[in-house]
């Protein structure tokens, strides 16, 4: 299956793995990535907040890319795909914001129709890759390793851009894909909350304090690791880990994984092909449950 | 049709005494919350009756003790705001058939909130930052005596929306920011902050976005719609929270963080076309805060050492022409 | 604890908050005393609009006397004329505090059509002008620094020489009882719909302003006088804002014809509600209702219209009924929705009481007479809430200090203790209540006779009897709402037996009193008040007082 791909800002810069990891496993999920390399950042929501109406342009730009490969548009972060479904939604809505856009990035020869479909690979891989090719592609399933879903909130919120009225069950494709996976899954109420990171910048504490507070919950129900589909709750999560267990002076120490790190395990990539022995807070513990040695 | 309720028990007093937290109005977030004690009750009731519907009828004909506030019954008052399944949901407008999970439907009032009774949660947070932000109008100049303010009827439709607010606290419930941060004013009382602030015939717009832009206010907001999500009258807070940010940015408070952050945002995503994590962080603390530098400098640290620092020459996308022709049309303040 | 104020207010709504805010200005400590916060009063539930004759083409005796009609000359024409020509002050004054009143295409305020009036006066906000104005009135309170007994429940007025000097309250949080006393109590806490069964009313309207005045002798007049509202949706009886017939809105019967031709051939659907509720009463008993209901058909007025200006209803079918009333009409029926009557007051909020002043649904000045027109009653309250307000203030300049209540005070707790001693008996106030709420629909409901009411009568005075029994179900102090609903109870009841009994006096048919055995109105015998005195164990004591004319004679009502 082919896809235009973005991949983002921070999988190109502070989350690398991320990025190796997601295109090493495309192959096995018979996906065909066409990275739309000059895209530009989606502005994670604050330059929406600030300039509606240039991060309407800017991101109606990366759709129109899209819209003339293929239509489909993959995503591997919940803040790209949270804010592209947003700027999509908000465009059939109200057709004067998209006539607007278009007159801005007519200029640079591209005018967007309204046809892509925002999706993260999360999606893709139930709605369009179908669970019976996950399955053909798992190598090693993860017995014994208890995983703690973390959604990030773009991905689950506003629910009419994500069209989460109409797919509910898009809210719980990690748990499934966990069990799908062959690992363990733990539940626990943050699962669907905020890591904090766009608060990080205002707040340092209390922006730690909530990413810190929602791992230690997953590790009291006994997670051994968390899996998220955002590398922005990855760097909250993993990256400001050991600040965020000063902040609340008890230790953390919970690895967190990629989506595609943790697919990548399943389908038999070792762990230093994924990148990770890369991150700041140790996977090792985690790996061992499953034999695997970092 | 046959339904189960399991009711979050609570009472200072009595038979079931429990420790009071007192001294502490603002309890740790839902993580450390403390166990609750949960009665099972089960009602039969018309399909479509709501959970509100099956508290009365607990109170009225099973348990005389289940102390719920409820008034109106069709989401005008506010009162009977709580935890349903573990979100916040006004119980008059929760279709019991729809919060049915496991066979069973579970309230309880808020684990991030003070609890008074049962289900009666103390909304002192809520008030006390309802007042906080100058919630009255301050009058430009009157109109002649017997006479109205002329103003367009868009620009009071601009404000129906926070008008709609019930105050009944789903939006501070469930709000990840006031759960760990107890200065937060939470966003019910930005949303009205918004409405006096746009209102045309308020006099002190400037100084109240001042205040707004000050610790505890708009930028302690982590834009995570939890807000948006839980209200039930959709008066969808966080926007109003982003438009008090333009309106602040705009007005020149932009001594703050958040400022910052967004202006170090526009200007790499303008000259390389993506973010630079690099210059991202310390541009958005303050080149010359010292402080909020160093404290930045352990986890850059550990960020090199896991391998996961951004390229030092950040890379510009091909193409980055586009960008920069899209923030000279557009870009506003980011030109 | 004993408490020292200039002036305590009863009740938190428009009219309450209103007089407080006015006696504040007036330079005496208020205080304000309310079982729910401020912003859960019923309110928040007006949905329609608030009349004024501010238009340049209107005038107040325009409004007057469709007031006066609308009342089925029963309204004391002096206070209406003080109403209406106060109106457009008193609306200006709330949209100088803020209120977002819809405008028209000058930026000036705009109007919508409402039952009863002869040109358009309603001004309003969406649908939701009740909550909107409450909203504002909190907002002012807070600026003004007003103090509020929240959360506490009134059991018993404070009278000393005669003169009322405060309120004994029940803290809920702690479950102490609490003495407040003044020199001067505004009762602002009207509302009595859990009285009947179904209601539009909140489970908090049960009557608490009427019945703790009439305890401590203040005579209740027109409590007849009940008004069922004409569209209120099926089943769960939520209000559906008179403002949908006022937009243009149609009311259907089962052959789909729009009968109020039959009854009000003029005004139609917007004729004034006792008019429109009895037809639908008759069309339904001759067999061309669904149900039991009438339809109420907005579809024409389009989505423009309907989600604007009545998105409220538009949830609440959507919501309760699962019916989209931009693609179907929607089932509604008459469902009791205000009382006229109230407590005896003058139009400065004075009641025979010296000392108690009323204001706001509680009061009966009377403004509304027989009949109330949609929109005259947030008027009603924020126009007589500063007057009783203003003068209160007034009042207490020459009233010496209290030193006493102490007696009170341990009296009512001994009360409450024992109330809370009580065994189990297997009966519920719950119970109690749905049988005297059910009895009152079926028997002094729209259309009443004789032998309805005489078995009214006798069934009030079984539940009476009984509800000296019932045992509270919950024992505890914090937060005890089976205890203040057992009080509630307690004032419900002793207002049924007003109600009925001037019902059975009344050998009339007038405004919302509909008796099929004296279907015609009879100005000659009964153009005049009929109040009920409260004397204790023995049967309550019967006065009149003349109806109040002015410039408009009473002549044949047709809409």
């Amino acid at each position: 299956m082919k896809v235009a791909f973005h991949p983002g800002c921070v999988s190109k810069g502070a989350c690398p793995e991320l990025y190796v990891s997601a295109t090493k496993i495309a192959g096995s999920l018979g996906l065909e990535l066409q990275e739309l390399t000059e895209a530009p950042c989606t502005g994670a929501g604050v330059l929406s907040e600030q300039n509606p109406e240039l991060g309407d342009s800017l991101n109606a730009l990366t759709l129109a890319m899209a819209e003339s490969m293929g239509g489909t548009l993959m995503t591997i972060c919940s803040t790209c795909q949270g804010v592209l479904s947003s700027v999509n939604h908000g465009f059939e809505k109200k057709p004067e914001r998209l006539e607007k856009a278009n007159a801005t990035i007519q200029d640079q020869g591209y005018t967007y129709k309204g046809t892509t479909k925002v999706k993260h690979l999360l999606w893709l891989l139930f709605e369009d890759i179908g669970v019976e090719k996950l399955k053909s592609a798992i190598k090693r399933k993860l017995t014994g390793l208890k995983i703690a879903p973390f959604y990030g909130c773009y991905i689950l919120r506003p629910t009419d851009a994500l069209g989460l009225k109409e797919r509910p069950e898009r809210k719980t494709y990690l748990e499934q894909l966990i069990e799908l996976l062959g690992a363990e899954r733990v539940e626990y109420t943050g699962s669907g909350k905020c890591c904090g990171f766009p608060m990080l910048t205002f707040n340092r504490d209390k922006s730690l304090s909530m990413g810190g507070n929602h791992i230690l919950e997953a590790k009291d129900k006994g997670a051994d690791a968390l899996v998220t589909p955002c590398p922005l709750c990855h760097l909250n999560l993993d990256g400001q880990q050991p600040d965020a267990a000063l902040a609340l002076s008890k230790p953390i120490d919970t690895p967190i994984f990629h989506l595609p790190q943790l697919l990548g395990l399943a389908f038999g990539f070792s762990p230093q092909e994924l990148r990770l022995d890369h991150h700041v807070v140790s996977t090792k513990r985690a790996l061992e449950k499953v034999e695997l040695k970092v | 049709m046959k339904f189960t309720i399991e009711v979050g028990r609570y009472n200072p007093e009595g038979k079931y005494a429990e420790d009071a937290k007192q001294g502490a109005p603002y309890p740790a977030p839902w993580s450390s919350a403390p166990a609750r004690r949960y009665q099972t009750y089960e009602v039969d009731l018309p399909e479509h009756a709501v959970v509100l519907d099956a508290l009365i009828e607990i109170r009225e004909y099973q348990d005389e003790s289940v102390a719920v506030r409820c008034a109106c019954r069709s989401a005008i008052c506010g009162s009977c705001a709580m935890w349903v399944n573990g979100h916040a949901h006004l119980a008059c407008k929760s279709k019991l058939k729809d919060f049915t999970k496991d066979g069973k439907t579970r309230v309880e009032a808020p684990p991030s909130m003070p609890v008074i009774r049962d289900l009666v949660w103390d909304m002192k947070p809520f008030w006390e930052n309802h007042r906080r932000v100058t919630p009255w109008l301050e009058n430009k100049p009157l109109p002649p005596p017997m006479k109205e303010y002329i103003v367009s009827n868009d620009s009071m439709e601009e404000l129906i929306q926070e008008v709609t607010c019930i105050s009944c606290g789903c939006c501070l419930m469930d709000c990840e920011s006031f759960a760990v941060n107890k200065d937060f004013m939470g966003p019910h009382a930005l949303a009205k902050a918004y409405r006096y602030a746009a209102d045309p015939r308020d006099a002190q717009t400037q100084e109240r976005l001042g205040d707004y832009s000050k610790h505890g206010g708009v930028w302690d907001c982590t834009h995570c719609f939890e807000c948006v999500q839980q209200c039930p009258k959709g008066v969808e807070p966080l926007e109003q929270i982003l438009k008090l940010r333009r309106m602040a940015v705009n007005a020149g408070y932009t001594k703050n963080a958040g400022t910052r952050h967004a202006d170090a945002f526009a200007e790499s995503v303008k000259h390389s076309g993506r973010l630079n994590e690099l210059t991202l962080l310390p541009k958005s603390v303050g080149l010359f805060n010292v402080f909020g530098q160093l404290a930045t400098l352990p986890s850059a640290i550990n960020m090199i050492r896991a391998g996961k620092l951004p390229p030092i020459i950040h890379k510009t996308i091909p193409g980055v022409n586009r960008i920069k022709a899209i923030f000279d049309k557009v870009g506003g303040r980011f030109k | 604890m004993i408490a020292d104020h200039d002036i305590v207010v009863l009740g938190a709504g428009l009219a309450g908050m209103r007089a407080a805010l006015e006696a504040a200005r007036g330079g005496a400590n208020v205080a304000v005393v309310t079982k729910v916060h401020p912003l859960r009063s019923h309110s928040n539930a007006a949905q329609g609009g608030i009349n004024a004759a501010i238009g340049e083409t209107d005038t107040w005796e325009s409004h007057a006397f469709d007031t006066i009609k609308g009342s089925d000359y029963l309204a004391d024409q002096d206070s209406v004329e003080i109403m209406c020509r106060e109106a457009p002050s008193d609306v200006m004054e709330f949209e100088h505090m803020g209120v977002i009143f819809y405008r028209n295409a000058e930026g000036k305020l705009g109007t919508r059509a409402f039952g009863g009036a002869s040109q358009a006066r309603t001004y309003f906000v969406g649908d939701i002008t009740g909550q909107a104005l409450l909203v504002t009135l909190y907002d002012q309170i807070l600026k003004a620094g007003v103090k509020v007994y929240e959360e506490w429940f009134a059991t018993t007025l404070y009278m000393e020489d005669g003169r009322c000097r405060g309120v004994v309250g029940l803290e809920m949080i702690t479950g102490e009882l609490h003495l407040l006393r003044a020199k001067a109590v505004i009762n602002g806490a009207g509302g009595v719909g859990r009285l009947y069964e179904p209601s539009t009313n909140a489970l908090i309207c049960t009557g608490d302003g009427y019945g703790i005045a009439y305890l401590a002798g203040a005579p209740l007049m027109d409590m007849e006088m009940v008004q069922y509202h004409p569209t209120t949706l099926a089943g769960s009886g939520f209000l559906m804002t008179e403002a949908a017939r006022g937009e243009g809105g149609y009311l259907l019967n089962s052959l789909g014809e729009r009968f109020m031709k039959t009854y009000a051939p003029k005004m139609m659907e917007l004729a004034s509600r006792d008019v429109v509720s009895r037809s639908e009463a008759t069309e339904i008993a001759a067999g061309r209702g669904i149900d039991g209901n009438v339809l109420l058909d907005v579809r024409h007025l389009g989505p423009e219209v309907v989600l604007k200006k009545l998105p409220q209803i538009h949830e609440l079918a959507i919501d309760y009924l699962g019916l989209d009333m931009l693609k179907v009409p929607i089932p509604v029926r008459p469902g009791m929705h205000y009382m006229m009557g109230g407590i005896k007051t003058d139009s400065d909020g004075q009641t025979p009481v010296p000392g108690l002043y009323a204001a706001g649904e509680v009061a009966c000045v009377s403004v509304h007479g027989g009949n109330r027109l949609g929109a005259n009653s947030l008027l009603d309250t924020i126009v007589f809430g500063r007057r009783s307000g203003k003068n209160a203030a007034n009042y207490i300049k020459s009233v010496p200090d209290s030193l006493g209540g102490e007696k009170l005070l341990k009296a009512e707790q001994t009360r409450i203790a024992e109330l809370l001693a009580r065994p189990y008996t297997g009966e519920t106030h719950a119970r109690l209540r749905l049988e005297l709420a059910t009895m009152m629909d079926k028997y002094v409901g729209v259309y009443r006779d004789e032998a309805g009411l005489n078995e009214a009568l006798a069934k009030q005075q079984d539940i009476k009897k009984r509800y000296a029994t019932v045992a509270v179900g919950d024992k505890g102090r914090v937060y005890n709402q089976a205890l203040t609903f057992a009080l509630e109870l307690g004032y419900m009841i002793d207002i049924a037996e007003t109600t009925i009994r001037s019902a059975i006096l009344r050998k009339e048919s007038r405004g919302a009193q509909a008796r099929t055995d004296y279907p015609q109105r009879n100005d000659a015998e009964w153009l005049k008040h009929i109040l009920v005195h409260y004397r204790g164990d023995k049967a309550p004591e019967i006065t009149y007082l003349p109806v109040t004319i002015t410039q408009w004679k009473p002549e044949a009502r047709t809409y």
